[in-house]
């Protein structure tokens, strides 16, 4: 799924309240997989809320709500940072930066993040994509275009860097990508 | 028997034989998974009917041994009780986070008050699966 469509989801107890909901995404392990949320009230005037979300209280990360058993699960926002950065997040934003292989041509800009979430209660939810605005070098300049990340990748503020066989398993929706990330990440596995 | 046929239902007493009341409501403990009380209307004083006070949930009448078993209700009904907690007509959320429809009707045992199944826009679902019912949603886990 991609970040954009968890924004504003609801965060809901087993008990069925609804105690929040989804702001912002932390990221952890250099931007490789998601750490956990920022938090903001429920309604229209309500503003962001002083605890988060650690993504190991996720219970489970739906379609139409993030369920976790109860708000007891939920920790001051500093403390959720610092579980994320203490696994090497830089916890920045991605979105804007431009994606460069390590060949140095510019694939395009990041404009939203496509996520794969493994077996909860323990599993990571990896960040395995990048939705890219596409550059001339994909010879799609301007259409919307999903790129494969490997496990784990370079990033700074301004760049990140991507393999340049990358290119080779762009797809253009999320039905194929499934297939295109396992095929990349073998091929990156099965040749040092 | 549905939630749907058993509202409107005569509670009568089996002391003085007279109506005392009508189902109005009901209170569900998800917890237990099973009715804890009645809410009733057109009482002469309180509203709140446990299901431990009551005689039986017949076919055509509730009985209650009288008048007196009807009362306000205690804190921890109340708890139970509004708007928040009324699982007919609320969301239905999967433990998984999916939405699933809406409650439309719930089936319960009238011997015991335990919830047996849960009518939802989707089809239907086991009581046991019911986890937990909030002022968002009715949260159920799929089988």
């Amino acid at each position: 799924m991609r970040t954009s469509e968890v924004m504003k989801r609801p965060v809901v107890t087993m008990a069925g309240e609804d105690v929040a909901q989804i702001k912002d995404i932390v990221y952890a392990s250099g931007g490789g997989a998601v750490g956990g949320f920022t938090l903001a009230g429920r309604g229209l005037f309500a503003g962001p809320l002083k605890v988060g979300l650690a993504w190991r209280f996720v219970a489970a990360l739906g379609a139409d709500a993030v369920m976790i058993s109860d708000d007891s699960v939920l920790q001051p926002i500093a403390e959720v940072l610092a579980e994320s950065a203490s696994t090497g997040g830089s916890g920045g934003d991605v979105l804007g930066s431009q994606v460069l292989t390590d060949a140095g041509t510019d694939l395009g800009k990041v404009v939203d993040i496509v996520l794969q979430v493994g077996d909860t209660q323990g599993g990571q939810c990896d960040v395995v994509g990048y939705e890219v605005e596409a550059s001339e070098a994909l010879g799609s300049k301007g259409t919307r275009v999903l790129i494969p990340l490997p496990d784990t990748l370079a990033a700074s503020g301004e760049h990140l860097m991507v393999p340049a066989r990358a290119k080779d398993f762009v797809a253009q929706d999320l039905a194929g990508f499934g297939a295109a990330i396992l095929a990349f990440r073998a091929q990156l596995e099965g040749t040092p | 028997m549905r939630f749907s046929e058993a509202s409107g239902r005569q509670v009568v007493s089996t002391s003085t034989a007279a109506t005392v009341g009508k189902v109005d409501d009901f209170v569900v403990d998800p917890r237990r998974r099973a009715v804890v009380a009645l809410v009733l209307k057109k009482t002469e004083s309180g509203d709140t009917l446990l299901w431990s006070s009551l005689t039986a949930f017949g076919t055509d009448a509730v009985t209650v041994t009288g008048a007196e078993q009807i009362t306000a209700p205690p804190p921890e009904i109340q708890a139970l009780s509004g708007k928040d907690h009324r699982i007919l007509g609320k969301r239905v959320l999967t433990t998984s986070g999916d939405d699933i429809g809406k409650v439309n009707d719930i089936e319960f045992d009238p011997e015991t008050g335990t919830i047996t199944a849960l009518v939802l826009t989707g089809g239907d679902m086991a009581g046991i699966s019911l986890v937990g019912v909030g002022s968002y949603a009715t949260v159920v886990r799929p089988q």
